[in-house]
C-alpha cells in the first residue's frame, strides 16, 4: 500500500507557486502537489468536477490570500464549512501581514500564517516551522 | 419678534412707566404748591378779618371815650380804626370769588359797618366836634346821645357785625380744613400710585431681565456649547430653533455649518481611507512582481551558477540590488500608509526605557556615542508613535553621520501643556534650502545608489506628529550638525 502526503496549493502567481515547491522539494518529502489557481478552482478539483483531479483528499492546503475570483479566505471558509473537510491543516501563505487577515485567517483555525517568500530553511519564522514538521510527520511512503 | 425689538419695546415700556411715575409727583408737588399759597393767603384773610373786627371795637370805644371826655387820643383811634377798615375791606374783596358764600357775607358785614358808620359814628362824632367847639351844639349833641346810645339799637348792630365776622373767618376755617383734607387724600394717593408704580417698573424689569436671560443668555450658551462641540471634533451636532429672531437665525446657519462641516470630514475621511487603501492595494501588488523576479533571478543563480560569465553575474547582482530597493520602498510606502492605523492605547512610559528600547534595534559604528539625558520623564501616552518618531529620528542621525567620532544626544523640555524631546547630531547638517523637502515622502538628499535610504523615515515621523496634532521643528544648516525637536502632549 502506498502513501503519497497530497499538497494543495492555492496560488495564482505561476511564480509564486514554483518558488514553494522549489522549496518544498528541498525536503526529501515525497508529496504530490496539485496547484489551483483560484479558490473556486480548488473546490472543483476537491469535489471531482476538474480535468485535473485528487486521488485521495489534501493533506494539506497552502492557501495565497490576493486571489481573483475567490480569494483565501472565502475559500477557507468553504473548507471550514464543509463536514467532510473541515478537519483538512491548512496554511496561508501570503504577502499580506494586514491584521485584519491575520485574525480573519486565525478565526477560520489556521495551522499556520506563513510571509512571502515561504522558505523552508527559514525556521525564524515558527509557522514555517510547523509546516515542515507537519509535513515530515505526514511523510509519504510506499 | 426680533430681539433687538424687543429690547428696545422692554426699556420704553419701563421709561415710560417711570416717566408716568414722575408725572404723578410732579402733580402732587403742584398741589402741594397750591396748597401753601392757598394756606398763606387764607391766613392773610383771617388776619385780616381779625384786625377788621379788632378795628370795629376800637372803633366803638374810640367814640365812646371820645364822646364822653371829648379827647382827640380817642378821635384819632376811631378815625384810624375806620380808615384801616376801608382799606382791609377793599383787599379783602380783591382776594375773593365775588360768587362764594363769604363774598355775600363781607358785603353784608361792608353794609353793617356803614350802617354803623352813617347811622351812629359819624352823626355822633359830628355833634360832639360841635358842642365842643360851642356849647350852644351842647343840647343837639346830648339829645343825640340819648337818642341813639341809650337805645338797644347800637349794640344790637354791633353785635350783629361781630357775630357775621366770626362765621366769615369760620368758613375760611373750614375751607382751609377742607383743603387740608384734600391735600392729605392727593398726598395718600400719590404714595400708594407711587408705591404700586415703582413696584410694578421694578418687576417689570426682573420679568425683562429674566426673560432676556432665558430668551438669549440660555440660546447663546446652547450654541457656545454647540460650537465648542464642533471645535472639539464631533459635527453631528444642531440645535433646535424655530423663531424668527435673529438668535434663530444664528442657530440655523450654525446647524448649517455643522452640517456642511460634518458633510466636507466625513468626505474627506472617505477620501483618506480610499487614499490609505490605494496605497496598501498598490504596495501589495507591487511586491508580487518584484517577488517574482526576485525568485526568477535567484533561481538562476542557484540552477545556473556555473554557467555564469562574470558580467552575467554582475548584472544579476545590480537587479537584486534594485528589487531589494523595490522592496523597501513598497514597504516604507507601507508603513507611511498605515501610520495612524493602529489602535491605540495609553500606558505609562518611561522615556529613557524607550529610548533604550530603540537602541537595542540599532548596529553602532565603531567611535559613535549616544547620550541620553538622565532626566528623561516617564510620561503617559501612547507608546508605539513615539517609540516610532524617537527611532527614525535617532535611525537618521545614525546613519548619515559623517564624523568618525559621531555625537547623538537625546534631551528634553518640560512645558505647562507639552514636553518638547530633542534629537541632535554633529552630522552634516541640512541647508536651510532643504528643510521642508526632508519631510516629504520619497524625498532624500542622498544618491539612492549609494546609500541605504527610502526617503520614508522623516516622513513618517512627520505624519504621526501631524495626525497628533504634535509639530516637528529642525535647527541646521550645512556644516554645523541638526537639532530636531518635537512636541508632546502631555
Amino acid at each position: 500500500m502506498s502513501r503519497i502526503t497530497t499538497i494543495l496549493l492555492v496560488e495564482d502567481d505561476q511564480l509564486d507557486a514554483m518558488d514553494i515547491k522549489r522549496s518544498l522539494d528541498k525536503l526529501n518529502v515525497l508529496y504530490k502537489l496539485v496547484v489551483a489557481k483560484n479558490g473556486e478552482e480548488a473546490i472543483d478539483m476537491m469535489k471531482g468536477n476538474h480535468e485535473v483531479t485528487l486521488e485521495n483528499l489534501p493533506d494539506i492546503i497552502l492557501i495565497d490570500i490576493n486571489m481573483p475570483r475567490m480569494n483565501g479566505l472565502e475559500f477557507l471558509q468553504v473548507i471550514r464549512d464543509t463536514p467532510e473537510w473541515k478537519k483538512i491543516k491548512c496554511f496561508m501563505i501570503t504577502t499580506s501581514d494586514e491584521k485584519v487577515d491575520k485574525e480573519a485567517a486565525k478565526k477560520l483555525g489556521v495551522s499556520g500564517y506563513i510571509l512571502k517568500p515561504f522558505k523552508i530553511n527559514n525556521t525564524s519564522s515558527l509557522d514555517s516551522f510547523n509546516l515542515v514538521i507537519d509535513l515530515m510527520n505526514m511523510k509519504g511512503y510506499e | 419678534m426680533r430681539i433687538s425689538y424687543l429690547i428696545f419695546l422692554s426699556f420704553l415700556s419701563i421709561l415710560l412707566l417711570f416717566a408716568f411715575t414722575t408725572f404723578i409727583n410732579f402733580r402732587l408737588s403742584e398741589r402741594v404748591k397750591e396748597n401753601t399759597d392757598f394756606v398763606n393767603q387764607s391766613g392773610n384773610i383771617v388776619r385780616s378779618s381779625n384786625r377788621f373786627q379788632r378795628n370795629t371795637i376800637n372803633m366803638g370805644s374810640g367814640l365812646r371815650g371820645f364822646l364822653l371826655t371829648g379827647e382827640d387820643s380817642f378821635l384819632q383811634a376811631y378815625d384810624s380804626a375806620a380808615t384801616e377798615n376801608k382799606l382791609i375791606l377793599t383787599d379783602l374783596f380783591n382776594q375773593l370769588d365775588t360768587t362764594s358764600r363769604q363774598y355775600k357775607l363781607l358785603v353784608d358785614i361792608a353794609s353793617l359797618n356803614n350802617r354803623w358808620l352813617s347811622e351812629f359814628g359819624q352823626p355822633l362824632r359830628q355833634a360832639k366836634i360841635g358842642a365842643e367847639a360851642s356849647d350852644v351844639n351842647l343840647p343837639y349833641f346830648n339829645k343825640l346821645y340819648r337818642e341813639k346810645m341809650q337805645s338797644s339799637d347800637e349794640r344790637k348792630l354791633n353785635t350783629r357785625l361781630q357775630e357775621e365776622i366770626r362765621e366769615f373767618v369760620n368758613i375760611e376755617y373750614e375751607k382751609r380744613s377742607e383743603r387740608e383734607k384734600l391735600l392729605n387724600d392727593s398726598l395718600q394717593m400719590t404714595k400708594t400710585i407711587s408705591f404700586f408704580m415703582i413696584t410694578f417698573s421694578v418687576l417689570m424689569a426682573l420679568f425683562i431681565v429674566a426673560f432676556l436671560t432665558i430668551r438669549i443668555s440660555k440660546r447663546i450658551l446652547k450654541m457656545v456649547r454647540m460650537a465648542d462641540s464642533i471645535a472639539a471634533g464631533n459635527y453631528n451636532v444642531s440645535t433646535e430653533e424655530t423663531g424668527k429672531d435673529e438668535l434663530s437665525g444664528l442657530a440655523r446657519s450654525l446647524n448649517y455649518m455643522a452640517k456642511t462641516l460634518s458633510s466636507n470630514i466625513n468626505e474627506l475621511t472617505k477620501k483618506n481611507r480610499e487614499l490609505d487603501q490605494f496605497a496598501h492595494i498598490v504596495s501589495h501588488d507591487m511586491k508580487a512582481p518584484l517577488r517574482g523576479i526576485d525568485n526568477v533571478v535567484s533561481w538562476i543563480e542557484e540552477d545556473h551558477k556555473d554557467e555564469l560569465t562574470p558580467k552575467v553575474a554582475e548584472y544579476i547582482r545590480l537587479i537584486k540590488g534594485r528589487v531589494i530597493r523595490g522592496e523597501s520602498l513598497i514597504q516604507g510606502l507601507l508603513s507611511y500608509a498605515r501610520v495612524g492605523k493602529e489602535e491605540e492605547g495609553e500606558e505609562k512610559i518611561d522615556t529613557k526605557a524607550l529610548l533604550k528600547e530603540v537602541l537595542e534595534n540599532f548596529s553602532m559604528k565603531e567611535g559613535t556615542t549616544i547620550n541620553i539625558s538622565e532626566a528623561m520623564p516617564v510620561i503617559y501616552s501612547v507608546k508605539l508613535p513615539l517609540l516610532q518618531v524617537f527611532s527614525n529620528l535617532i535611525d537618521n542621525a545614525l546613519k548619515y553621520n559623517d564624523k568618525t567620532n559621531g555625537l547623538v544626544k537625546v534631551y528634553h523640555k518640560e512645558y505647562p501643556g507639552h514636553w518638547e524631546f530633542f534629537v541632535s547630531d554633529n552630522g552634516p547638517g541640512i541647508s536651510k534650502n532643504y528643510h521642508e523637502k526632508i519631510f516629504m515622502i520619497f524625498q532624500t538628499l542622498k544618491e539612492r545608489d549609494s546609500f541605504e535610504s527610502t526617503g520614508v523615515g522623516l516622513a513618517i515621523v512627520k505624519k504621526i506628529l501631524d495626525s497628533r496634532g504634535e509639530e516637528i521643528k529642525l535647527e541646521s544648516e550645512a556644516g554645523t550638525g541638526s537639532i530636531f525637536s518635537f512636541t508632546w502632549k502631555k
